[in-house]
């Protein structure tokens, strides 16, 4: 059976073994270290209050407009950024607006206050003591938020106004004792302990399987290539739907046992620390099948049809470059912060359950959408490899002999 | 005449097969001042660029030298010419070092314009985590004869200096970000070890 065949020839590949270590390496030397013992009890909780949202970042944006000075981590790295003279007058009207001061009563609040500096590297910025500025009685919440995504823009992205991040920047504010009984009720109550690990589970295998399945999915596609084969397959009677769907379910369901594998064992460490009859164990295998599966699915897909119209290469550098924004995009926050076309999404604390169910819509529309994306390249895959059977289509060079940068005369 | 021949056959190579190897590495150092604020920065933080990105440039450059050769019918063809197989690879290797250098010293140079501190060690110490990596994937494609492994290897390498940081000891790419400098002679050495066992056993093992 072609399944068969297609799974033994990716179990006594390199890369697949290789990629089997580093799942293990990283399950085990991220998630299950962190795991041994009590869990971490976060000290702040989200309050989602608009009043507390909008009042942090009118007094951030103030500060930083006032000293020109704005901090943003674009790919998760520190970047200053200083804005011209016609960038910085559009965020004042968008401060104005926001608090229902003129330019003037501005000025005038900026030049009664201190002035203090703060080192940003070699730079020292001059910064004014300002103390808490009104937020207008007649803006409402999505008017806010629409001029907040207006400054992030102008500030290029990664800034402390954008849109999805709001609630997670400002709206922090310390737990008291009754908070914390209540995290860790809803921890046992709502999550039955297994959910709440899964989602921990779910964010560390993540990181690998954004970038890992390419090398194997890459490796397997090109094998054809490099072993002279391509022309023996091309003249078979299969059809290229089902040889393509055959070696792509193939890759997906071999490198989801890895996976698997790993789940089982982080259910074992929760029977190991948990009372058994506080745990709704099969959370441990529905949440990260869920989670995982769509996205080891999409960067199979993404891999095969890359490897096949260009080459391994190629495949390899853009999935690097998608996995590395993706990851760098979410920069400090790693929980609370999943949007629509997140590739790895992040959510790292075992609490967290309400942070995690605000954006709990996005994160299903996110899954479901990747699963569907999956399987059409999978089938534009088939097509493109039908064209190359045919002799209509020799995938695309950039560079080089017959490349399509090449003059033909 | 033979350095006459392996100019020649450096050019065509690069031509041929690597254009879009050094396209993939000057678009590294052009994207590192977009993600990467590079003007004004004291020693520790014009370290990040520097550590976190230059150094892909290897990855991307040193594990592709045995890259034509995947296709087993060119292998063939270069198995009958004269030429050594193993120094035009070598020349190869070369050639991404220098590409690599420059690149890095002309990324140095306008870090230093946009009045950051940039000094030698830093630009040293960023060369080394750039060959360091770049020689994990070169050892990794060398043996295994598969350049996929070779950049698997180099992005497992980069990888696992975000999560496993103290794990790595002397050998973690980042340590000029936190003020460490002595791991750079660690990287210099493994670097150079790495490139010779991978040219070594390629020898013993692959092209006899």
């Amino acid at each position: 059976m072609l399944f068969g065949k297609e799974c033994r020839r990716i179990l006594t590949s390199l890369t697949f073994i290789i990629y089997c270590f580093v799942v293990g390496l990283f399950f085990v030397s991220q998630y299950i270290e962190e795991n041994k013992g009590d869990p971490y009890i976060p000290d702040e909780k989200i309050s989602e209050d608009h009043d507390v949202i909008m009042n942090g970042a009118v007094g951030n944006l103030a500060n930083e407009y006032l000293a020109n000075n704005y901090i943003c981590y674009p790919y998760g790295f520190y970047k200053s950024v200083r804005l011209n003279e016609d960038d910085s007058q559009k965020v004042e009207e968008c401060l104005l607006e926001v608090t229902g001061l003129t330019h003037d009563e501005l000025m005038d609040i900026r030049d009664s206050g201190e002035h203090y500096y703060v080192e940003h590297g070699l730079q020292e910025t001059m910064y004014y003591e300002i103390g808490e500025l009104p937020v207008s009685d007649t803006i409402t919440y999505e008017r806010f938020c629409e001029l907040m995504g207006q400054v992030d823009d102008i500030l290029g992205g990664g800034s402390s106004y954008k849109v999805e991040d709001l609630v997670v920047t400002y709206s922090y504010v310390p737990m008291t004792e009754e908070d914390r009984e209540a995290v860790i009720s809803d921890l046992y109550e709502k999550d039955r302990v297994a959910g709440g690990y899964a989602r921990l589970f779910s964010d560390y295998v993540g990181i690998d399987l954004g970038i890992m399945p390419v090398f194997v999915a890459a490796a397997l596609v090109s094998a054809d290539r490099r072993k002279r084969v391509s022309d023996l397959i091309y003249t078979r009677k299969i059809s290229s739907l089902k040889l393509i769907f055959t070696r792509y379910a193939a890759l997906v369901t071999m490198m989801f046992i890895p996976v698997i594998l790993c789940m089982i064992a982080a259910a074992i460490q929760l029977i190991k620390y948990f009372d058994f009859n506080d745990l709704a164990l099969y959370r441990m295998f529905t949440l990260p099948t869920f989670w995982l599966l769509p996205q080891l699915m999409i960067v199979t897909a993404v891999a095969m049809i890359v490897t096949e119209v260009f080459s391994s290469g190629i495949a390899i550098l853009l999935q690097f470059a998608w996995w590395f924004s993706s990851i760098m995009a979410s920069g400090a926050k790693l929980s609370g912060s999943i949007s629509k076309f997140d590739l790895v999404c992040r959510h790292n604390t075992v609490f967290g359950r309400d942070e995690f169910m605000l954006s709990r819509n996005d994160f299903i529309f996110n899954r479901i959408f990747f699963f569907i994306a999956a399987i059409v390249i999978t089938a534009i895959t088939a097509y493109v490899y039908e064209l190359k059977r045919g002799g209509r289509f020799h995938g695309i060079r950039l560079f080089g002999k017959d490349s399509i940068f090449r003059h033909k005369a | 005449m033979v350095s006459g021949c392996l100019a020649k056959i450096v050019s065509s190579d690069t031509r041929h097969n690597y254009v879009l190897h050094y396209l993939a590495a000057l678009g590294v150092v052009l994207l590192t001042p977009v993600i990467f604020g590079v003007s004004r920065l004291d020693e520790l933080l014009a370290a990040q660029p520097l550590e976190f990105f230059l150094p892909l440039m290897g990855a991307i450059l040193m594990p592709a030298v045995f890259m034509p050769e995947q296709n087993e019918s060119i292998r063939e063809v270069v198995r009958s010419k004269k030429t050594p197989y193993l120094g035009v690879c070598f020349m190869r290797l070369l050639c991404g070092a220098v590409f690599i250098t420059a690149l890095t010293g002309a990324f140095v140079l306008y870090m230093k314009s946009m009045d950051s501190v940039v000094t030698m060690r830093l630009f040293a110490g960023s060369l080394a985590s750039t060959f360091a990596l770049g020689a994990a994937g070169f050892f990794a494609s060398a043996v295994s004869d598969n350049v996929i492994v070779g950049y698997m290897t180099a992005v497992i390498y980069y990888i696992c200096n975000f999560g496993l940081k103290d794990k790595l000891g002397v050998f973690f790419l980042f340590s000029m970000t936190t003020g460490s400098f002595e791991e750079k002679e660690w990287l210099c050495i493994l670097s150079v070890v790495l490139v010779v066992s991978g040219f070594v056993l390629r020898r013993l093992f692959r092209e006899r």
